[in-house]
């Protein structure tokens, strides 16, 4: 009996002394009460939320050695050891924030990130489609923004006072060895991708990751979209041709394919052109995208696409227009990756891919055979360990290897003539970004190269920094320096041609108020080792080369002012010189003009269901050089200036139907790119001109996109 | 042999008891956020329901109410940035719920409704995506369960808005509603911690379908 109810008195006790009150503060960092916190014991229900003074106090029914958790929205999770044996505890906690919040700091000097999740980016995917006189390509759509000049008849990347070559493009991290499509001299050219297909974009005009090489002004980084989700058919029937689009889903994969047909020649039939063609520009074009998910995190991803494109053209003398040349160009092009990305744990993760570019261009200059071919592949492997959340370390390594071929046909001995060259590049780089907390973060890193056609080893250092003082506005630097191999030109004639070189130094400072953005850089650019031509002798080439550009840029947007508005204006300033090539001195290069405005509105018109946009585009003056001239006024000429009004419409009658015109220099301004001229004096003694335009003023642009789903709602507008 | 039945009775009904824990915690919480004004009482509940969750482990519905509540104070935030952080937080809760119940309809109508105020934020932008990404939710949600009234509401409120804007006849998101209203009139659902919420949505599009 006395021990029964010995044990009754025991359980009694322990339950009583089993409940144990938890009590505290919760604060943050600087002392700052936290309310709304929850406060609990591990795999419990006790717990409690802590009041407006960050006060909490609770009562617990567990017993023993616990664990004492605290989580708040954007601060790291606090947890702590407790005893509870009925003793009150009285516990202050401090919340630790989270650095990787909406708010904190990032990068921003030198690059224009677009991706549609995140709110603060600048340009978003949808944008870069739906900018009026860019006709959907992703280069004409960014030529719009700060950094860039606009280079009418070649419609390619132009990045503070580099050549266009000096851009390059990435898809998925992966190198893109020619990203333009072919086009006849003088004529702009367009991106071989196009922009729906991507998610992301990050153009960056300088100061970009060491993870990209071999490029010197400007990075393109395109990421494609992820795995589709949902079944449709697309077709479109356009003025210059007709495309054909299918993407089929599984529950954990999906493959898109899409054929294109372009043909001008009805559209060049019915609008004169300035260009004499015997045929004009066709092509054929196919692409595939599959995407799966491996395993838990696993994503895997394949593109390719090839484009077969010919035409054919007269080219008249300058000095005497009847005699005309005929040239032939047959386009061969295949371009193909794999990616493959996977977290190992919480803290590592892995990805790497695999590229192939196949370019060849079969031509016929007055029936005499010449053509290049460059076949490159490109693997990169990239290790990704976040240390924690202040943190992050990237390295990797990549080899990209390529080979380039050049043959013409020497018209009096009939032999075929060619060049060819074998280049290797190893490299591997190291990033890391420190966070010192969420106002301050320092990027800093390394390239290293192995270049295996010259046997040298090249180091090149990077490093930004950013600071945000207030939740808006921030300020960013960057440094780096940035190499590239000579234009396949010039190495073929010499092999022993090292890689150019520049410097960058960029100062950034960028406010995003909502949906308003300000934006003002200035940067200063150091070009050294550009390929030089030794006594003006385009045989003879070295390294010599030198050249600078600075300039300041300046961009604002606004999408809240106006309401379904969204407006745009970039303005550029670019002072540079280069002694390079054939120039005599330093001086500007013709591709080069001091001032570029662009204008860029868009408006959503509801009750007549259309977004409109329009575009409007200045370029100052471009230098070039009459040869009427003594050579000390090499380059001193200046060009017009050019300007462009463009506007589209894009009109949704139906839900999955969409209706598209656009036209570009809609006044039909005369636009003059540069002039060339005769390359023997005339009967005078006077080198005779021609100038270079546009081939016809305007061009004009139709569609109609219908949109085949189980749903109807879905359209090819964001395709636009 | 009596003592062992003793003991097994003892140790079923501690079972019940927890299990009866967590149907009046929970119940008690439901209410609580069904009722909720301020961001401190969403807030409070939603902790609640974190608790609950976390040391549950098997059951869906606290991460399922949590992931409400987010969205709820997600729908009277201003600030587009506040709002998506908000809706990521009641996409990490419902990420958790799917976690436990794969292919529960109530989840999956809930998913679509975080698209759909996703949407809001940016409708120029992110239309196209994510009102795709909503009814395919919404869809999917109603062939799990055709009896789920709130996946219904949701698709009826979608195809209302597709139909205005192009200005084509609304009858098929009417038929959708009326649907809906017939289901959160007889639908009972055998799980007492079964989600209720939505039929005042229901009822409020009404005006527009007359």
């Amino acid at each position: 009996m006395k021990t029964r109810f010995t044990g009754l008195f025991i359980l009694f006790t322990i339950s009583l002394f089993g409940q144990t009150k938890i009590s505290g503060i919760v604060k943050d960092e600087k002392g700052e009460p936290i309310p709304g916190a929850n406060i609990f014991i591990q795999d419990s229900y006790d717990g409690v939320s802590s009041d407006m003074e960050g006060n909490f106090s609770f009562i617990s029914d567990e017993k023993g050695d616990k664990i004492l958790v605290a989580t708040f929205v954007g601060y790291k999770q606090f947890q702590q050891s407790v005893e509870l044996n009925g003793q009150p505890l009285v516990i202050h906690i401090q919340l630790k924030e989270e650095i990787n919040q909406l708010d904190a700091v990032v990068i921003s000097a030198g690059s224009f990130t677009a991706g549609e999740e995140k709110r603060r980016t600048i340009l978003k995917a949808v944008d870069i489609a739906t900018t009026a006189g860019a006709t959907a390509d992703i280069a004409g759509a960014l030529n719009t923004l700060p950094g860039t000049t606009k280079v009418g008849e070649s419609g390619r990347l132009f990045v503070r006072g580099g050549d266009s070559n000096e851009a390059r493009t990435f898809i998925d991290g992966m190198v893109v060895l020619d990203a333009y499509g072919p086009s006849a001299p003088n004529t702009p050219s367009r991106g071989r991708f196009l922009p729906f297909m991507f998610k992301g974009t990050s153009f960056s005009t300088g100061g970009y990751s060491a993870e990209y090489g071999q490029a010197l002004s400007s990075a393109l980084v395109l990421n494609s979209k992820d795995k589709a989700e949902m079944n449709q058919t697309d077709i479109g029937i356009l003025s210059v041709g007709t495309d054909a689009a299918h993407t089929q889903v599984w529950n954990r994969s999906s493959l898109s394919g899409k054929l294109q047909y372009t043909n001008i020649r009805p559209y060049f039939g019915l609008i004169n052109q300035r260009v004499d063609w015997k045929t004009a520009p066709a092509s054929l074009e196919g692409s595939a995208a599959y995407r799966a998910q491996v395993g838990k995190d696993g994503v895997l991803k394949f593109f390719g696409n090839f484009n077969h494109s010919d035409f054919s053209m007269y080219n008249h003398e300058i000095l005497d227009p009847t005699i005309k040349h005929q040239f032939d160009l047959n386009n061969n092009y295949r371009y193909g990756n794999g990616t493959y990305q996977q977290s190992l744990n919480k803290n590592w993760s892995v990805r790497g891919g695999l590229s192939y570019t196949f370019n060849q261009n079969d031509a016929k200059q007055d029936g005499t055979p010449l053509g290049d071919t460059e076949k490159g592949i490109h693997a990169k492997a990239v290790l990704e360990n976040t240390i924690s959340d202040k943190v992050e370390v990237r390295f990797g390594g990549e080899l990209i290897d390529r080979n380039y071929s050049a043959s013409r046909q020497n018209e009096n001995s009939g032999a075929l003539e060619s060049l060819s060259f074998h280049e290797s590049i190893a490299a591997s780089f190291v990033e890391a970004e420190l966070y010192a907390n969420k106002h301050f973060v320092t990027k800093i890193g390394g390239r290293t190269e192995y270049d295996g056609l010259i046997d040298k080893f090249s180091v090149d250092p990077r490093l930004s920094l950013a600071y945000k003082p207030g939740s808006n506005g921030q300020f960013s630097f960057a440094y780096g320096t940035f190499r590239q191999s000579a234009k396949n030109q010039y190495v073929m004639l010499n092999n022993n041609l090292t890689p150019e070189k520049a410097e960058h130094f960029i100062l950034n400072y960028q406010i995003i108020n909502d949906r308003r953005t300000f934006r003002v850089e200035t940067y200063y650019k150091k070009y050294n080792q550009l390929v030089k031509f030794q006594n003006g002798d385009p045989q003879l080439l070295t390294n010599l080369g030198t050249g600078y550009a600075k300039g300041v840029e300046l961009f604002w947007r606004d999408n809240q002012t106006l309401k379904n508005v969204d407006y745009w204006i970039s303005y550029s300033f670019l002072d540079t010189k280069r002694n390079y090539l054939d120039f005599p001195t330093a001086a500007t290069p013709s591709f080069a003009s001091k001032h570029n405005i662009s204008f860029v509105y868009k408006h959503f018109i509801t009750a007549w269901k259309s977004q409109l946009g329009f575009t409007y585009s200045y370029g100052s003056g471009r230098p070039y050089y009459n040869p009427n001239n003594s050579s000390d006024h090499f380059n001193s000429d200046k060009t017009p200036s050019y300007q462009d009004l463009s506007a589209n419409v894009a009109y949704l009658p139906k839900s999955n139907l969409i209706l598209y015109v656009s036209c570009t220099n809609l006044l039909g301004h005369n636009n003059i790119f540069g002039y060339q001229y005769s390359s023997q004096p005339n009967a005078s003694g006077e080198y005779v001109s021609r100038a270079v335009r546009q081939p016809a003023p305007r061009f004009l642009f139709v569609g109609v996109f219908i949109t085949i789903t189980k749903n109807k709602s879905v359209n090819q507008l964001p395709n636009l | 042999m009596k003592a062992i039945i003793f003991i097994l009775t003892l140790i079923s009904s501690t079972v019940f008891a927890n299990d009866d824990k967590y149907t009046e915690v929970m119940s008690k919480n439901i209410d609580a956020i069904y009722n909720a004004k301020t961001v401190d009482e969403y807030q409070q509940a939603i902790n609640s329901f974190e608790r609950i969750g976390n040391a549950e482990k098997s059951k869906w519905e606290p991460f399922y109410y949590a992931s409400f509540g987010y969205l709820m104070m997600a729908t009277r935030e201003k600030d587009g940035g506040k709002k998506d952080q908000l809706l990521d937080m009641a996409a990490a809760s419902l990420d958790k719920a799917k976690a436990i119940k794969d292919n529960e309809s109530e989840i999956v109508a809930l998913e679509g409704f975080v698209h759909m105020i996703r949407l809001t934020v940016d409708p120029a932008t992110r239309g196209p995506k994510y009102s795709g990404m909503a009814m395919q939710s919404f869809g999917k949600a109603i062939g799990l369960n055709p009896e789920n009234p709130r996946a219904l509401v949701f698709m009826a409120q979608m195809q209302y808005g597709t139909a205005e804007f192009f200005k084509s006849p609304t009858t098929e998101a009417c038929a959708t509603l009326a649907k809906s209203l017939e289901k959160f009139a007889t639908f009972k659902a055998d799980n007492p911690l079964a989600p209720q919420w939505g039929r005042g949505v229901a009822e409020g599009m009404k005006e527009q379908c007359k």
